[in-house]
């Protein structure tokens, strides 16, 4: 290494002392370009090259080393070597004394002592200044007294300002003999000055001379010692002695103060010390208080527990006194997790860590205990609160709307509008009987009905809270299981799952007491005050069977959560499986007979427009509603009621059940028979219009009525069609049903239709003979009368000529008839016009048998009429019939064979004459035949 | 104390800068130094300075000792006074205070040197500053004259003087060490240094 720089060079310091760890700045040239370039700083023979920090080629800053005294900073650099100063630097040693005041603490392991051998520049300096106090300096050493000559001037007195008989004179004299007067003031000022700055007196000047004066002590009690050895002189020893022990007294009495700041400090510093060492314990309560609010529980917890080992068997009182309030603190803390735990919104995590936590922290008493026992109370105030809430509700609104009603005693149209939001049209039908509960009906339609709104809410309380209320006890056996010393309590197993039941019956029963009251009925009367009298206003079902689906697919939800919780079985949820079946079945009977009393309101619905078609002939549109109500009714019931989900039993599996919903169904499906008979028998309009007539006001309903009135057609022909829709329900509409009940899992349907067939064919029949009647009847009436009209006698009659009137009023009338049921039903023809032939030949025979006597003439004219008859009707013609007109035959007598030649010339007549008239019966077959290939063709 | 020191001149002028706390003492003395100037104000405790100047031709050692001007440090000053041959009474002429504060230095000074001839030299710093002026001219230039001792205004961020007032402060100290007064102050802090460890403390007994 050739250095081709010159050395750098030292020639500012700053500052230019202190002691180790004093931050210099070191200046001046030739300190390298570039901090590599310093490779070496040496302060006072210390190598600081590492605390060293290259500013600039002329600034180096740097932390001096323990160096002690005057040294000079030498740089070295890479290119320059070894560098000189010009100035130095002067490293002491700090010392803080036992008497100086510090703001920090200081490390007096060592004894005071040892240090005050060290000296320190101001107790020096203010010795040194106390040699001149006045601040004039003697002017030159000329012309001072002798202390002899002192000493005559001043007996027994000094010039020593230390001594007791000291005397300013002397002084003044011995020092300042030559000052001026003005000096002397100036000196005094100075001094005044001097003493206000220090306003500690004497004791400063002991304490900076400390050393000086211990030193002095010891020197003299050295002294002294020696001399009493040498007891040369033992009587002055004693005054000396005594001299020596004022002065150690003095100065005990001088430093007693500082002695006992020094123990004070010790005792301090010690509690310092210990404090230090457990400053765990000292800062607990507030390290506790601050996890607390932090929310930081387990710190909290593992503190105490590690204070507890640590200092709880303490016999310290300090720490005793801490420890009781780390205990006071961690009690109220516990307290706080003891509230919280009782608050029951903490969710399922939070609840179980909060009992650990006060398992930890050894609460007494059973914690997860006390939570389930809380959460129970809890919840069964939750469901309480629901149950009264809801009642409340309801009695309000039941009120308001009795209020309304009553107030109003009008009819409301837009009560009428309101309409069930999942079925439209059927429950108003169903409330269509009473007027004014269909207006309460429709304001409890208009908004969800109470019930409902209850049954949900107290299905939420359930699913939200007994879920987590279940597991909470799960846990709290499982916890005391795995955790190890733990005692199992077998006897809180037990009670525990009658605290679950318990509430689960209280459900069970709050859910019962709103809908199923009855099935309350065994229970004390008290005890179903409790769960809640459900007010009943009117005579009608609160909850239309619309809402009942929803409310059991929310018990069926709750049920089926709240079983899955439970996989052994539980005898708790056998319970609300109970309810969710007898809820099921409630509702499927309750939508049965819903739909019942739907269809027998059915005939309202009547329009009496005939839709026909070749299957099931002419039919209204009254037994495809019936169908839909049924099917309809089936389908919600389907959905809510049949189905099964895995837990649950099959509804039909109970024998009463499966019997009564047997009943409900045939009575369903019988239902529509009184509805047509009704229709028939009843017409529907004066039946609705008697009640409405009173109360209806309003045109709207009068004007639908009105056109209800003008549709609504004669009896026969109400017969007619009835029969027609009796016998399309009989064949068609009712196999479909059985065939969709038996599908959606309805047991012995086969009965159901057996009884069904059987009312069917009753009305059927009923209506049929009804019909007939109605039909018979006018022409049978005026049969004979028409026959001997114009003094018309068989004996006399002569000339015969043709058929006579009576008879082709009578085929006018079959034919009248024909048309009639053709137009309606085609198929019903045959049936309705052989049942007729029959009352007509019947009639006719009676009147030929009842002729007493026959002229040939009227021979001839009664076997004309008979056979034309009998022609004509030849393809209704039944066994009754033949034999009625063979009956007839027999009574006519023979005629000769010219008569019968008349006979058949006329009956040809007859024939070519009503042509077009016996078309209607001869060619039935084929008219119809060709109908229904015209109406197949236009259809295709 | 190892003195490595090759060649070194035979006269050390040692200056001492006097006044209060953050008149720019030791700014004027690191501008003299080394032609910087530092803005931000860091209190000194005592830095010295020593570096070789031309004086009127002839090669002197300026030794330069920067004092603390907060009072914290007033103990320890009378023993850095003592060994200081000439003075630079700080001021800033933005602080009437620190002018007044001179008074106190002088007084001090004179105290411990005993000479009213002691090189001295007043100084109003900051004179960059001078729309900030506390302190006139007149003022601080009638109490120079009290002291029978120059004025200079000066400006250690410009350097407007700086040189100057070491300069002269240096010839002051050349031609008081001439003087007998000089010579005896010299001898006789010569003899001091070594009387003051001993023997006092058993006069203060």
């Amino acid at each position: 290494m050739a250095p081709k720089n010159p050395p750098p060079l030292v020639t500012g310091v700053s500052p230019k002392e202190g002691p180790p760890g004093t931050r210099i700045t070191i200046r001046g040239e030739h300190f390298g370009d570039d901090p590599r370039d310093l490779i070496g700083l040496k302060i006072c023979g210390m190598d600081c090259l590492l605390s060293a920090e290259w500013k600039s080629s002329s600034k180096i800053i740097a932390r001096t080393g323990p160096g002690k005294g005057k040294g000079d900073i030498i740089p070295i650099t890479r290119y320059g070597g070894k560098g000189s100063c010009t100035v130095g630097f002067r490293g002491y040693f700090l010392q803080t004394g036992p008497l100086q005041e510090s703001a920090v603490w200081i490390d007096e392991s060592q004894t005071v002592r040892p240090n005050l051998d060290h000296g320190r520049p101001t107790a020096a300096m203010t010795a040194k200044e106390e040699e001149d106090p006045l601040g004039i300096l003697d002017e030159g050493d000329k012309a001072k007294l002798s202390e002899e000559e002192l000493l005559d001037l001043f007996q027994d007195a000094s010039g020593s300002m230390s001594l007791e008989n000291f005397s300013p004179g002397w002084y003044l004299m011995e020092h300042h003999q030559n000052a001026s007067f003005e000096d002397l003031k100036a000196g005094l000022n100075y001094m005044k000055r001097k003493a206000s700055q220090r306003s500690e007196g004497p004791i400063t000047i002991v304490r900076s001379n400390l050393t000086s004066i211990l030193d002095c002590l010891e020197s003299l009690s050295a002294m002294y010692e020696k001399y009493t050895e040498d007891d040369i002189r033992g009587n002055c020893m004693n005054s000396y002695a005594v001299l020596l022990m004022q002065a150690k007294s003095c100065a005990d009495g001088l430093f007693q103060e500082v002695l006992g700041r020094k123990d004070k400090a010790d005792s301090t510093r010690n509690a310092l010390s210990v404090l230090q060492k457990f400053r765990f314990l000292f800062h607990l309560p507030l390290n506790i208080q601050r996890n607390i609010q932090k929310g930081d529980y387990n710190m909290v917890i593992n503190d105490y527990e590690k204070a507890k080992n640590l200092f709880a068997d303490t016999e310290i009182k300090v720490f005793k006194k801490v420890f009781r309030e780390v205990e006071w603190r961690i009690a109220n803390f516990r307290d706080m997790l003891y509230k919280r735990l009782k608050d029951p919104q903490n969710t399922l995590d939070e609840q179980k860590k909060l009992i650990r936590y006060l398992v930890s922290l050894e609460y007494k008493g059973d914690p997860a205990w006390e939570c389930l026992d809380n959460q129970q109370k809890w919840l069964i105030e939750l469901l309480d609160d629901c149950k009264d809430d809801h009642i409340e509700e309801e009695k309000n609104s039941i009120q308001e709307s009795l209020a309304q009603s009553q107030s109003s005693n009008q009819w409301k149209p837009i009560g009428r509008v309101n309409k069930s939001p999942t079925k439209s049209g059927l429950s108003r039908e169903s409330s269509f009987s009473s007027l004014s509960s269909a207006d309460h009906q429709a304001s409890w339609k208009f908004k969800t009905p109470q019930k409902v709104l209850f049954i949900e809410d107290i299905t939420d309380i359930m699913l939200q809270h007994f879920p987590d209320y279940w597991r909470l006890g799960q846990s709290y056996f499982t916890r005391e299981k795995t955790e190890k010393g733990v005692k199992i309590d077998t006897s809180k197993h037990g009670k525990m799952k009658q605290m679950m039941a318990e509430v689960i019956t209280l459900f069970a029963n709050y859910v019962r007491a709103a809908f199923l009251p009855e099935s309350l009925e065994n229970l004390p009367d008290v005890e179903r005050e409790k769960l809640g009298v459900w007010p009943t206003s009117a005579k009608q079902e609160h909850v239309s069977g619309s809402w009942l689906p929803t409310c059991v697919r929310n018990i069926r939800n709750c049920a089926n959560t709240l079983s899955a919780l439970d996989s052994h079985g539980d005898s708790s949820m056998i319970v609300l499986n109970e309810l969710a079946f007898d809820m099921r079945t409630n509702c499927m009977f309750t939508l049965l007979k819903q739909a019942i009393s739907d269809v027998k309101c059915l005939h309202t619905k009547e329009t009496w427009v005939v839709e026909t078609d070749d299957e099931s002939g002419g039919t209204t549109q009254l037994p495809a509603l019936f169908e839909n109500i049924v099917n309809e009714t089936v389908q919600h019931l389907h959905e809510v009621v049949v189905m099964n989900r895995a837990p649950e039993p099959e509804i039909f599996s109970q024998r009463p059940i499966q019997k009564e919903a047997t009943v409900l169904c045939s009575q369903l499906l019988q239902a529509f028979s009184v509805c047509m008979e009704q229709l028939v028998f009843t017409p529907p309009l004066q039946k609705t219009e008697a009640k409405p007539n009173v109360k209806i006001t309003l045109g709207q309903l009068d004007v639908e009525l009105d056109q209800h009135e003008d549709s609504i057609p004669s009896l026969d022909k109400r017969l007619i069609i009835m029969l027609s829709n009796c016998s399309h329900t009989q064949f068609v509409v009712v196999p479909r049903i059985i065939e969709n009940l038996t599908k959606h899992g309805y047991v012995e349907m086969e009965k159901a239709l057996k009884a069904a067939q059987h009312t069917y064919s009753d009305l059927d029949s009923r209506l049929f003979t009804s019909y007939i009647e109605q039909k018979s009847d006018p022409i049978l009436g005026v049969m004979e009368h028409n026959m001997y009209k114009g003094s018309f006698s068989w004996k006399t009659w002569k000339n015969t000529t043709e058929v006579r009137n009576y008879l082709k009023e009578i085929i006018m009338s079959l034919i009248e008839v024909h048309a009639e049921v053709y137009s309606i039903s085609p198929k019903f023809v045959m049936r309705v016009m052989k049942k007729i032939t029959e009352a007509v030949s019947e009639e006719l025979s009676r009147l030929i048998e009842c002729v007493q006597d026959f002229n040939a003439g009227g021979a001839i004219q009664a076997r004309l009429e008979l056979e034309a008859l009998q022609n004509t009707v030849r393809i209704y013609s039944t066994p009754h019939v033949q034999a009625c007109f063979k009956a007839a035959f027999d009574c006519i007598p023979e005629l000769s064979d010219e008569g019968k030649e008349v006979v058949s010339k006329l009956l040809d007549k007859f024939r070519s004459r009503m042509k077009i008239q016996l078309m209607c019966f001869q060619q039935e077959m084929f008219t119809s035949t060709v109908k229904k290939a015209n109406l197949t063709d236009s259809l295709c | 104390m190892s003195k490595t020191k090759a060649q070194q001149p035979a006269v050390i002028h040692k200056v001492i800068m006097v006044g209060s706390g953050g008149v720019g003492k030791s700014a004027l003395t690191l501008q003299f130094m080394y032609d910087e100037f530092v803005e931000d104000y860091e209190p000194t405790k005592a830095d010295s300075y020593r570096k070789k100047v031309v004086l009127d031709g002839e090669e002197v050692q300026i030794d330069i000792l920067d004092t603390a001007g907060q009072e914290d440090y007033a103990a320890i000053r009378d023993n850095y006074f003592r060994s200081g041959e000439g003075f630079l009474c700080v001021f800033s002429i933005r602080e009437q205070e620190s002018f007044q504060a001179t008074q106190d230095f002088r007084e001090q000074i004179l105290r411990v040197k005993n000479d009213e001839n002691i090189p001295f030299l007043l100084v109003g710093n900051m004179v960059d500053l001078a729309d900030q002026r506390q302190v006139s001219v007149e003022e601080a230039t009638r109490r120079a004259q009290e002291w029978k001792v120059n004025y200079v205004e000066t400006s250690a961020k410009t350097r407007a003087n700086v040189d100057k007032v070491f300069y002269d402060l240096l010839r002051l100290i050349g031609k008081y060490k001439l003087t007998p007064a000089g010579r005896k102050a010299l001898s006789q802090n010569a003899a001091n240094l070594p009387s003051e460890t001993t023997g006092c403390s058993c006069v203060l007994m």
